[in-house]
């Protein structure tokens, strides 16, 4: 198992900076005290004894902690005295290198970042949270949670999923405005939480087999001679998978019978086909570790965008499983009249011809801006 | 208690559309049902004639239970402060909890009187096959259950009451049939469906000389044998000089309410009396407010005639709401030719507020109601509500079609929060919809 800790992760936040990419040391001026490594402990403590050995990055970013631990483990990479980003992306390379079964790390969205643009898909990856901001979907809810994962994870076969890796533009976020965008994907191990199943002939349980079934439904009311926006995301790649098409995951593509007819669309774009091509519906589906249909992610889709296609031509969809993490879906088109014309309670489709009621509420009005750990941290 | 069954296909406003062979694309004949259906059964199938008599055999046991309580809900009424006459037909009084027995037993009794020695069926939730073991018993018929794997592992007092009335409930899919192997051999750890299930049992049946198959909703002779709730009601509201200005009852496949409201469809169609009939279903699977008026498979596996009733597609499979009973694709096809023609109405609710219904209820008149059931509830509740603005003395009257003591799981759901309401998207489904045989 690889292990890493970014040791500065979280210290931006008690002191006002919104993240702490690039200004470790003002933070430490300023008397930001260090956070990560004591969360990462909390979670190393739900461990117990466990046969495995960790691989981890020199002095502070892993070893120091593991020492006091009593864990079996091993030093695969040197770190720098004064650790950055680029040490997170050098020591996840080590670790694919050694073929680990699961790197653990301990951070914030900046951390996961780094740390999926080298792993991809190719070996699950579990966050302990300790940034500021904490928006992806690699994040266990607490420490605690984290190492409960962990210890689950090497004790059996937990199923695993994709998830987005999202952050905020930090130099804006501090300006005041939230600009999210979605930097990758990652895979995930997760403990199924209980989800009402289908009495089917072959159970869907997997949270894979859910976004297939929404796939095939959508596959099938697509054909009605619209132009369908797909919104960035995993469940809308895989609608485009079951139509054998290829989908931007990050971004955002247009599809009319069946074929692509703008890949990676601008807000232009948009505009454009929808004035062109007659009637259009947009799907989108929820980002990251709070719930954002809209405003999150697919900035493409504005709200000139939506007030074009018709807020009623607005399709959401979701797993059973995402819905059931987020109390409450989230908009924040940056158009507040929109965002209320769109909120309330929705038909969020979650199966093959079936659908979830879920309540929708406008960002503005239950105040997530500003306080991502609070969420995210129990 | 009557003596007669009351017969609905003798005064619907349009003929019924009959039973299509999948094979041929024509009316079923007799001899189509005979290798699993006794012939009296059949003829009540197809019969017009508009009263048909209870054997005194079946009518003894009926009398076990029947009739049923008919209870005017006062502390619900003042609870809700409605001007509102607030009434339940309360069928949970039979041994099974349930109105599943009224036709239990007369099934029994027929297939018994055609020499029958062993009846095969399939149950769901286990309601049924409750019901149809008491009545196999009394008539010393061998019952065979299989009940879809995934309650019968939830609910394992339902498999204890099945053998307390000596018959044998099995999970299915089950070693017993060759479909039930065939699945397993495949997917070990199944929950199993009731389209499973139905195909074993009617394999059952085919593959075992003197058994037949039973079924416990949407056919004709099924909602025939459920009348004698209806007569009932009209017979006590007429004893405290009352009658309904609505009935709410939850709907299935049709088999309760059906029995219920069909005995006032004369009083609405000859006598012009003002009367509401409302049937209730879950918004997960809203059959008759959202469904499609065509010929379609009465279930998942294809092995049944082609039925004309409102559905959702025989391939659609409900999500798992709580009221398992209510859990079916399309709706018996008496009770959608009444609707259709408009002399019944339907509406559809949502888990949550169909809960909180019934634990308003629980908490003013005390009996614990069945999660299916709660559907009649809900708009019960809406309209005495609504009575208080209007100050009108309306009379209401709820089809309580049984208890809830199987279902407290699901209770601990609700309270929890652990409730999904379900929503079932038919403009989109509309758009994708192109599966149903066309005739």
């Amino acid at each position: 198992m690889g292990f890493l800790i970014n040791p500065v992760a979280g210290m931006g936040g008690a002191v006002g900076l919104k993240g702490t990419d690039g200004l470790a040391e003002e933070a430490i001026r300023r008397g930001a005290v260090p956070i990560a490594p004591h969360r990462a402990e909390a979670a190393l403590a739900e461990l117990g004894s466990i046969d495995a050995l960790f691989l981890t990055a020199s002095r502070e970013m892993g070893e120091s902690l593991l020492r006091r631990s009593g864990l079996r483990y091993r030093v695969v990479y040197e770190a720098k005295e004064n650790s950055s980003s680029e040490d997170t992306k050098a020591a996840s390379r080590s670790f694919l290198e050694e073929e680990v079964d699961l790197i653990v790390f301990c951070g914030g969205d900046g951390t996961a970042r780094d740390v999926s643009e080298v792993t991809g898909v190719k070996v699950p990856i579990i966050g302990i949270p300790a940034g500021v901001k904490m928006h992806s979907g690699v994040f266990a809810i607490s420490p605690q949670a984290a190492g409960d994962l962990i210890r689950e994870f090497l004790r059996s076969d937990l199923k695993t999923r994709e998830t987005e890796i999202v952050d905020v533009d930090e130099e804006k976020y501090r300006s005041g405005t939230l600009d999210t965008r979605i930097y990758g994907v990652a895979v995930v191990p997760y403990k199924p939480v209980l989800v009402q199943e289908r009495k089917q002939i072959y159970s869907a349980s997997s949270e894979e087999d859910f976004k297939r079934e929404i796939a095939i439904f959508a596959s099938e009311f697509m054909r009605d001679g619209s132009a369908y926006i797909l919104g960035a995301g995993t469940t809308t790649a895989k609608i485009a998978e079951v139509l054998g098409l290829e989908k931007t995951i990050l971004g955002v593509d247009v599809v009319k019978e069946g074929k692509v007819i703008c890949r990676d669309a601008s807000e232009r774009d948009l505009l454009r086909i929808i004035d062109e091509g007659g009637r259009s519906k947009i799907i989108v589906s929820p980002i990251g570790a709070q719930g954002f249909v809209l405003g999150r992610g697919s900035q493409q889709i504005s709200p000139q965008v939506i007030r074009k296609a018709g807020p009623e031509n607005l399709i959401i969809v979701a797993t059973p499983h995402k819905l059931k993490e987020t109390p409450r879906l989230l908009v924040d088109t940056g158009d507040v009249d929109l965002d209320e014309t769109i909120s309330g309670r929705r038909q969020v489709i979650s199966g093959y011809r079936i659908a979830q009621l879920k309540d929708v509420a406008a960002s503005s009005r239950v105040g997530t801006r500003i306080h991502p750990l609070k969420t995210a941290v129990s | 208690m009557p003596k007669r069954w009351y017969n609905v296909a003798a005064d619907l406003l349009t003929p019924l559309d009959p039973p299509l062979n999948p094979q041929t694309g024509k009316p079923l004949v007799p001899s189509d049902l005979a290798a699993i259906f006794p012939m009296e059964l059949i003829k009540q199938e197809a019969s017009t004639e508009r009263w048909i008599d209870i054997p005194d055999e079946v009518r003894e046991i009926l009398k076990l239970w029947r009739p049923t309580p008919l209870f005017r809900a006062h502390r619900l009424e003042a609870h809700l402060k409605t001007p509102a006459k607030i009434y339940y037909k309360y069928e949970g009084v039979s041994p099974a909890g349930s109105h599943k027995p009224n036709t239990a037993i007369a099934q029994a009794y027929y297939n018994m009187k055609a020499g029958i020695e062993r009846i095969a069926t399939e149950t769901g939730a286990g309601q049924w096959g409750s019901a149809l073991s008491m009545a196999t018993n009394f008539f010393d018929l061998q019952c065979r259950v299989y009940m879809v794997r995934a309650s019968f592992d939830q609910k394992p007092y339902r498999k204890s009451i099945m053998q307390v009335w000596g018959a044998e409930c099995v999970a299915s899919p089950s070693e017993l049939t060759n479909s039930g192997r065939a699945i397993l051999k495949e997917h070990p750890d199944t929950g199993g469906s009731l389209g499973i299930a139905i195909s074993e049992a009617v394999e059952d049946a085919a593959t075992h000389d003197n058994t037949n198959y039973a079924l416990g909703s949407v056919l004709n002779h099924v909602l025939l044998h459920q009348t004698v709730e209806g007569q009932e009601l009209k017979k006590q509201m007429a004893m405290v000089d009352d009658y309904p200005d609505v009935i709410y009852g939850c709907v299935g496949g049709g088999s309760n309410f059906p029995g219920m409201c069909f005995p006032f469809v004369p009083d609405k169609l000859k006598e012009k009396k003002e009367i509401r009939m409302v049937a209730c279903e879950p918004a997960a699977c809203p059959t008759l407010t959202k469904g499609l008026y065509a010929y379609d498979f009465g279930d998942t596996a294809r092995l049944t005639p082609l039925l004309k009733m409102y559905t959702l597609g025989h391939d659609f499979i409900p999500p798992s709401i709580h009221a398992g009973g209510l859990r079916y694709h399309g709706d018996a096809p008496l009770l959608c030719n009444l609707v259709h023609d408009g002399v019944i109405e339907a509406m559809s609710f949502h888990q949550n507020e169909v809960f909180k219904a019934a634990v308003t209820f629980a908490r003013t008149e005390g009996i614990v109601p069945a999660p299916e059931s709660s559907h009649a509830i809900k708009p019960a509740i809406d309209d005495a509500i609504a009575c208080k603005k209007t100050g009108e003395e309306k009379t209401i009257v709820i089809s309580l079609s049984g208890h809830g003591h199987f279902d407290l799981s699901s209770y601990d759901a609700y309270f929890a929060g652990n409730l999904v309401d379900y929503e079932y998207p038919a403009e989109l489904v509309k758009q994708s919809l192109a599966k149903i045989p066309k005739f």
